[in-house]
């Protein structure tokens, strides 16, 4: 006999929706016995939303506090540098080459002998936009057309399955040598439009699963029996059930984003000095690893806090939308 | 139940659905055909519950999909009050499906695990404005709660809070908010525990009463069935093999399908059982995608003989019959149809109390 | 006795708290005996056999006490390793989705015979020959042909069919079959069972069927055990309990379910829900659904009355109960 992993029955896995919940019915009289929560207060009480409460939810929960303030403070020294660095990051000395912290220096001076405090802070804008506009096109065009193909199906559905295996199977670094070889700008949106490009096939193919997943359940069917169109169904029914996956990588990529940036940058076809962003510094400072290791610490540091605060951002985003979980 | 009048409110003739079987990945080829639903035909009579039976695969599920317009039938008729819906689309579809709603069988995901109860069963309302005026629309889905016996105050919760009794209490609250005035029923109770089963039921019943609904009941139960229908259907590989009142295909049934199935049923009374004849149908049901000629049972079938798979035996009175007025004389698809008493009727009085030990 | 379990506890701790799943369950099956199990999703019906199989997934659940006696040893004093070699050899399960239960990408012969190249040693050839035989014990037609089959390729009561010949392989002498036939269509339903109660007939085993259907276990059984929030509330032979249950809650089961031969108008319902397992009522579980319910039964729990020899039942009122 195979041993199979088995479920204890529904009412008694905890979250599950078992039979056990004791709401009780109008047949016991009693309506005390609720571990619910504080929901339902009165026949009065204001009229509750998926929306209204998730972030009745967010507004109370640390993790999302602390992930927006870090997210917050990140845009506003991307926006305003100036506001806590003085000087260029551009203003090196090759004299003070490696030194550590010192006054006017906190990080102290990278391999050229420029402040990595001031870059570090500088290098926010270009890091930053890369990774929200990257992950923000890449989760939306990738989950409008994943989301569509499997909403729809059919002839259109297999199309776009196939498009994104060709997509996948472009290497990433060679396809950016190859297409971004040909731009002179020395922005970052040439940087942003290559990531979407390679990067839509990711979601779309996530999006589609779960689109797919949640089309099948009954109350699809339902809203359906009941004349809802189209896009009330997808809006209503099925984008909050599919958008958790879609959230989760999305937020998981941003990190890679602003990785390939700096690779990118290191391959010389991301951008090019004088720009200034953490992924530059980080592969600038790899070489210096064993005399200068705080040039490759703090934009690291920077990146990963980065990272980190979306993460954990999406992850209570993702939390807050599932009711089951209040 | 049945009232004095009998105004057929839907009518089905000729129903198909059959689902294309492809090959190929980009260009599709067709190879054949899963015949889920292969001619059904039957009316549905206004305040009536038709119960309509059969095992899994038989496609009574499709037929309550096309009912409420999910699919939309091969070939054949569904006449709402005298006009076909399977061609209608857009604002008419709309209206019709006002009148014909559906509940479904599994309460864990027919409710929008993301939408609060309110959201949920005032949905409907949003859908159909006209059905009712905005403020009032918060008012109606309370007073839904209250019908199917649940908190009003419950409207801000989610699903997950509730049982599965509970939610299908819910579902069928949708179900009854645009005044519909047929109700498919989609294996309604078979989700939910025998104790919950039977006080969803009555509701069902209660309902019916208080709405002046009329209820196509689909179920494999055969004993829930019997309990709520006034007439029944029994299915098999997508056809109805015996149509008739409750009385008829319960205590006189004539097709040998219905006679097994009748025999199959567990009875919980050891002693009830060892009266009856149990009839043990070898072999399984044969694939929807190759439906044996002539009669489709003939494959499982005792009676079976040549004729059976020449020629196909219609849903009509047999001739042996015909000439005889009683409840044997209903309709039943078989060349041999005979009567014969599976369930014994009911003892006097069977007393539990006396029992004792 | 075969197995006997005694005072059995089980419990789950979950976010929102520590649900009580069995509380106090025992029960005992000798060879040859079938003893049916039965209760409502939540009534730790379940979970006690997965206990006895010795899979129950740990954490979460936790064995909060309890005796499981095999042949004599208790089950829950040994090691894994030893509870292992008595899984599959000893005692068997069979399960409600034999589709889930049964490997997808391995013939079903490929799956019955390594039961037999693992636990008997078998060469592969021996143990072929042996997986078509018990093919033809649960009457597979066709055995030496499909027994290259993947288990997709079978129908539901064809599958469930496999899935007893697999418990049945090692000729185990005791089977725990877990909603056998709730999957099935009735008229599978009744073969499979059918099956089912001849094989255990034949090789004299203990049979546990886990069950929430009334229906199905009035012809099959010797004993019932009734079990409701936990534990046991009454158990009875067979006969008895559908002639005259002694206790409310089995009245109730057995009066809500339509019957085939009788059209009433209302069908009797029990009122309320199950209990919530992490917030089980004081005194008798059953209380505040219960139409015989008195003071004492919201403060004392009942103990398992002795009916007669053969019978308990865990309601103070069981002398009114079985009077009507």
């Amino acid at each position: 006999m195979p041993e199979q992993p088995f479920e204890p029955d529904r009412a008694i896995a905890g979250t599950g929706a078992g039979g056990a919940m004791d709401l009780a019915t109008s047949e016991a009289q009693t309506l005390e016995t609720t571990p619910g929560g504080p929901l339902g207060t009165g026949p009065a009480a204001k009229p509750r939303s998926l929306w209204s409460d998730a972030w009745r939810d967010l507004r109370r929960n640390p993790v999302f506090l602390v992930s927006a303030l870090v997210i917050l403070f990140l845009v506003v020294i991307s926006l305003w540098p100036s506001l806590i660095a003085s000087g260029s990051p551009l203003k090196c000395d090759l004299a003070k080459a490696q030194e550590g912290s010192q006054p006017g220096a906190p990080f102290g001076y990278d391999g050229q002998g420029c402040n990595v405090y001031t870059r570090t802070v500088y290098g926010a804008r270009t890091s930053v936009t890369v990774g929200v506009c990257a992950t923000l096109g890449v989760a939306l065009l990738g989950s409008v057309l994943g989301g569509l193909a499997g909403f729809f199906g059919g002839f259109w559905d297999s199309v776009l399955s196939r498009i994104t295996d060709v997509f996948f199977a472009i290497p990433v670094v060679l396809g950016g040598l190859v297409l971004l070889s040909v731009v002179t700008s020395n922005t970052v949106w040439p940087v942003i439009g290559f990531m979407v490009l390679l990067g839509w096939p990711q979601i779309s193919r996530i999006a589609r699963g779960s689109v797919i997943t949640a089309k099948q359940n009954d109350y699809v069917q339902a809203a359906r029996a009941l004349g809802a169109s189209n896009s009330r169904i997808l809006l209503r029914h099925i984008a909050p059930n599919a958008v958790a996956p879609v959230i989760v990588v999305a937020t998981i990529a941003l990190g890679t984003y602003i990785a390939l940036e700096a690779t990118l940058s290191y391959l010389g076809v991301g951008l090019k000095p004088p720009s200034v962003s953490w992924g530059i510094d980080i592969s600038a400072a790899s070489p210096y690893i064993r005399n200068a290791p705080h040039a490759l610490l703090w934009p690291s540091g920077a990146l990963a806090l980065t990272v980190l605060a979306f993460i954990m951002l999406g992850d209570a985003v993702r939390d807050a939308l599932d009711p089951k979980l209040r | 139940m049945v009232d004095a009048v009998v105004e057929p409110i839907l009518e089905v003739s000729g129903l198909v659905k059959h689902y294309p079987l492809t090959q190929g990945i980009l260009i599709k080829k067709v190879i054949g055909a899963v015949k889920a639903v292969d001619g059904v035909d039957f009316t549905l009579n206004k305040g009536e519950t038709l119960g309509i039976v059969g095992e899994s695969g038989c496609g009574k599920s499709t037929v309550a999909k096309m009912l409420v317009n999910l699919e939309r039938p091969t070939a054949g008729l569904i006449k709402y009050k005298g006009e076909d819906i399977t061609r209608l689309g857009g604002r008419a579809l709309k209206a019709v499906r006002r009148n014909i709603q559906m509940v479904f069988q599994d309460p864990y995901t027919s409710l929008n695990p993301r939408m609060t109860v309110g959201d949920i069963i005032g949905e409907p309302y949003e859908i159909h404005p006209e059905a009712a005026p905005k403020g009032d629309r918060r008012r109606r889905v309370q007073e839904l709660l209250d019908v199917v016996g649940l908190n009003p105050e419950y409207i801000n919760r989610y699903p997950h809070q509730f049982s599965g009794g509970q939610r299908q209490r819910i579902g069928i609250a949708r179900g009854l908010a645009l005044r519909p005035e047929v109700i498919v029923a989609d294996e309604p109770v078979s989700a939910l525990d025998v104790s919950v089963q039977a006080q969803v039921i009555n509701l069902l019943d209660r309902l019916q009463n208080d709405f002046d609904l009329s209820y196509v009941f689909i179920a494999h139960d055969l004993s829930i069935v019997r309990h709520i229908s006034d007439r029944v259907g029994v299915m098999y590989l997508g056809r109805i093999v015996e149509i008739g009142k409750d009385e008829e295909i319960y205590d006189h049934p004539t097709h040998p399908y219905t006679q097994a199935l009748l025999s199959a049923v567990p009875v919980p009374d050891p002693e009830a059982r060892e009266r009856r004849e149990r009839i043990i149908l070898s072999g399984d049901v044969p694939s929807p995608t190759n439906i044996p000629s002539g009669c489709r049972f003939r494959t499982r079938c005792w009676k079976a003989q040549e004729r059976c798979a020449l020629e196909v035996p219609l849903l009509a009175v047999p001739a042996v019959f015909r000439l005889v007025p009683g409840p044997a004389a209903h309709d039943s698809a078989c060349h041999f149809a005979e009567e014969k008493q599976v369930v014994p009727p009911e003892e006097p009085t069977d007393d539990l109390g006396n029992g004792g030990a | 006795m075969l197995l006997e379990v005694r005072d059995l506890h089980v419990e789950f701790r979950t976010r929102d708290g520590v649900a009580k799943a069995v509380n106090g369950v025992s029960y005992a099956v000798d060879a040859g005996e079938t003893l049916a199990v039965l209760g409502e999703s939540g009534s730790g019906k379940s979970v006690t056999a997965q206990a006895v199989m010795g899979i129950l997934d740990m954490p979460p659940g936790r064995i909060g006490g309890g005796e499981i006696l095999f042949r004599g040893r208790d089950l829950l004093k040994l090691k894994e390793e030893e509870r292992r070699k008595i899984r599959g050899a000893e005692m068997a399960m069979i399960f409600q989705d034999a589709l889930s239960a049964l490997n997808p990408v391995l013939s079903v012969g490929d799956q019955l015979a390594e039961m037999f190249v693992v636990h008997r040693g078998m060469s592969k050839k021996d143990a072929r020959a042996k997986a078509v035989e018990l093919m033809d014990r649960v009457r597979i037609p066709g055995a030496a042909q499909r027994v290259r089959d993947y288990p997709h390729q079978f129908s539901g009561g064809m599958r469930q069919r496999i899935m007893i010949a697999m418990a049945l392989a090692l000729e185990p002498a005791l089977i725990i079959a877990d909603e056998p036939t709730t999957a099935l269509d009735v008229t599978v339903q009744a073969q499979v069972m059918d099956l089912l109660a001849e094989l255990q007939r034949e090789y004299h085993m203990g049979l546990i069927l886990i069950t929430h259907d009334l229906g199905v276990v009035a012809d099959v059984a010797d004993r019932i055990a009734v079990m409701y929030a936990g534990r046991i509330v009454e158990s009875a032979p067979v006969h008895d309990i559908y002639k005259a249950p002694a206790h409310p809650y089995t009245r109730g089961l057995l009066d809500s379910i339509p019957r085939l031969d009788q059209k009433g108008q209302e069908l009797y319902a029990i009122k309320g829900l199950p209990p919530n397992l992490m917030n089980i009522p004081p005194g008798c579980a059953f209380n505040p659904r219960c139409p015989m319910a008195q003071d004492v039964c919201r403060t004392d729990e009942p103990p398992l009355y002795e009916v007669d020899r053969h019978r308990g039942s865990a309601c103070h009122f069981w002398r009114e109960c079985l009077n009507g």
